[in-house]
């Protein structure tokens, strides 16, 4: 029993190589089809786990930044002296008002040349041209670290608020303001990418429904001789499902390898200087993702099989 | 072995087989014969169960082919070597994968088919055209490559639907004679002919469908 289903199997894959060899144009058509639409789905993967993978940088690191506004620019010494005076008043002025809010854990004051110098130390791929800059153009910081528990959007925004209605700040972020940002672009990035994902399914489905159904009009007679001597519809159509699935994982594999080829070559030679300035880490897709897009594509070729002989037998 | 009991086949209340009545046993070599347009290909095809009855009964090994479930017609069709007048022959498949076909729908290993294939090319003559393509034969030669096939299995029944309708009287006594062979080593032979001369060759019981 077990040997003669061997024997089915073997028979199977012997037809569905048959099948590919007598149909070599038609199939690089499919093939070629299928793998753009494959390559666009895990293109669209990708660029969702970049994004939510930023926003996750956001939800680990609970703070909130401070920008000061910069104080009158004159060139004496004296006037220098006095203005980083003046700076450290102000900073501590506003820090002691900080500490005071529930929830804070630390608070830290960046002036201009420690700004500089983190910028230096954060960002060494652009230290050449971080040198050919003047500290005092740097903006002086006060960074606020939260207790974890202290995470409430109200609460925040509450401080935030109160912050922005200081004299001498400018600027106020915070990192669960740019997660609510970013989770509202991922929202439409998840709309779209469905929108884009269904269309590209149904097409990749259309696809190896032709394939498989200009196979079955081609051999039609050989169908009819096949089921004259005995042929059960099953031995058929699995060499067709069969057929239809190495279509789909060449496809998807070829899919793949572009993407990956695309990623190494452009995004990470090209622009990782560029996006580490923005401490954005470029990552590609995992195992899991590159195999929900796997089954993606393999569905698509079982269900294009699936409609294409539905009709016939 | 098969049995029709007043039979009657119609296609838009044209009646092709009017109370259609026979019997053949185990092991016979039996003609059906009839004018061209007589239903003679309708009868072969009703044992296969190609065709269904309108009315009336047919048994093929004790199952009723009007009664038959879709899904048992390839397992009926494995029991009975079919030749058909065409041929129908993969124009694509060489002469030995041709004859392997039947072994494997059935799911019999490669190295049995090897050896049946072999063995069946051997006693039709034509081993040595094994890797040749069914177009590159003559008639006779297709007509001895579906016969092969249609005993590769070892069959209990072999009909064969004009075999020699395209053939000369040489090569038909040859597909004959290739025919007796295997009837007489226990296979039941039907052969549905218009042809005189080949009845005359074969000498067996005869079913004219026309005077049922």
């Amino acid at each position: 029993m077990i040997s003669q289903k061997i024997n089915y199997l073997n028979n199977y894959f012997k037809i569905a190589f048959l099948n590919i060899k007598s149909n070599i144009a038609g199939n690089i058509f499919a093939l070629s089809i299928m793998s753009f639409s494959f390559f666009i789905m895990l293109f669209f993967m990708l660029s969702y786990i970049n994004i939510y993978n930023y926003m996750l940088s956001f939800e680990k690191n609970n703070t909130m930044i401070i920008f000061l506004k910069n104080t009158n620019n004159k060139n004496s010494e004296e006037a220098h002296f006095n203005k980083v005076r003046f700076n450290r008043i102000i900073a501590s002025n506003i820090i002691n008002k900080i500490k005071k809010f529930k929830g804070v854990k630390k608070v830290k004051y960046y002036s201009n040349k420690l700004s500089y110098k983190f910028m230096i130390k954060h960002t060494p791929k652009i230290k050449s041209i971080l040198a050919k800059i003047k500290p005092a153009y740097f903006p002086k910081i006060i960074k606020i670290y939260f207790n974890s528990n202290y995470i409430s959007k109200i609460y925040l925004s509450n401080i935030y608020l109160r912050l922005k209605s200081m004299r001498h700040i400018k600027f106020v972020y915070y990192s669960k303001l740019m997660e609510d940002r970013i989770n509202q672009f991922i929202f439409f990035t998840k709309i779209i990418g469905f929108i884009v994902l269904m269309f590209l399914f149904i097409s990749s489905v259309f696809v190896s429904y032709s394939a498989i159904k200009l196979i079955i009009l081609r051999k039609q007679n050989d169908i009819e001789i096949l089921k004259l001597i005995g042929a059960t519809n099953n031995y058929i159509k699995i060499p067709m499902y069969i057929e239809s699935g190495i279509g789909s994982v060449f496809a998807f594999i070829l899919s793949l390898i572009l993407l990956f080829a695309i990623f190494n070559i452009f995004i990470y030679y090209r622009f990782n200087n560029f996006l580490a300035f923005f401490k954005i880490n470029i990552i590609f897709l995992s195992s899991f993702d590159v195999f929900i897009i796997f089954f993606v594509a393999l569905l698509s070729g079982i269900l294009g099989t699936y409609f294409s002989s539905r009709k016939f037998f | 072995m098969i049995e029709f009991t007043h039979v009657y086949k119609s296609y838009d209340k044209n009646y092709i087989l009017r109370d259609l009545s026979f019997n053949i046993y185990k092991g016979e070599f039996v003609f059906i014969t009839g004018p061209s347009g007589a239903g003679k290909t309708t009868t072969m095809k009703m044992v296969i169960a190609m065709e269904k009855p309108t009315h009336g009964q047919i048994n093929v090994f004790n199952e009723d082919i009007s009664a038959i479930q879709p899904k048992q017609i390839p397992f009926l069709r494995r029991k009975i070597g079919f030749v058909f007048q065409d041929f129908k022959l993969l124009i694509n498949r060489t002469v030995f994968q041709n004859v392997a076909l039947g072994l494997e729908i059935s799911g019999v290993s490669g190295s049995i088919i090897t050896k049946n294939v072999t063995e069946i090319l051997k006693a039709v003559e034509l081993y040595q055209t094994k890797d040749e393509y069914p177009l590159s034969l003559s008639g006779g030669e297709q007509q001895r490559v579906a016969i092969a096939r249609a005993l590769v299995q070892n069959p209990s029944v072999l009909i064969a639907d004009e075999p020699t309708g395209n053939l000369d009287f040489e090569t038909a006594s040859i597909i004959i004679d290739i025919l007796k062979s295997f009837n007489n080593k226990g296979t039941t032979m039907i052969i549905a002919t218009h042809d005189k001369t080949l009845i005359e060759l074969g000498r067996a019981r005869v079913i004219d469908i026309t005077k049922n």
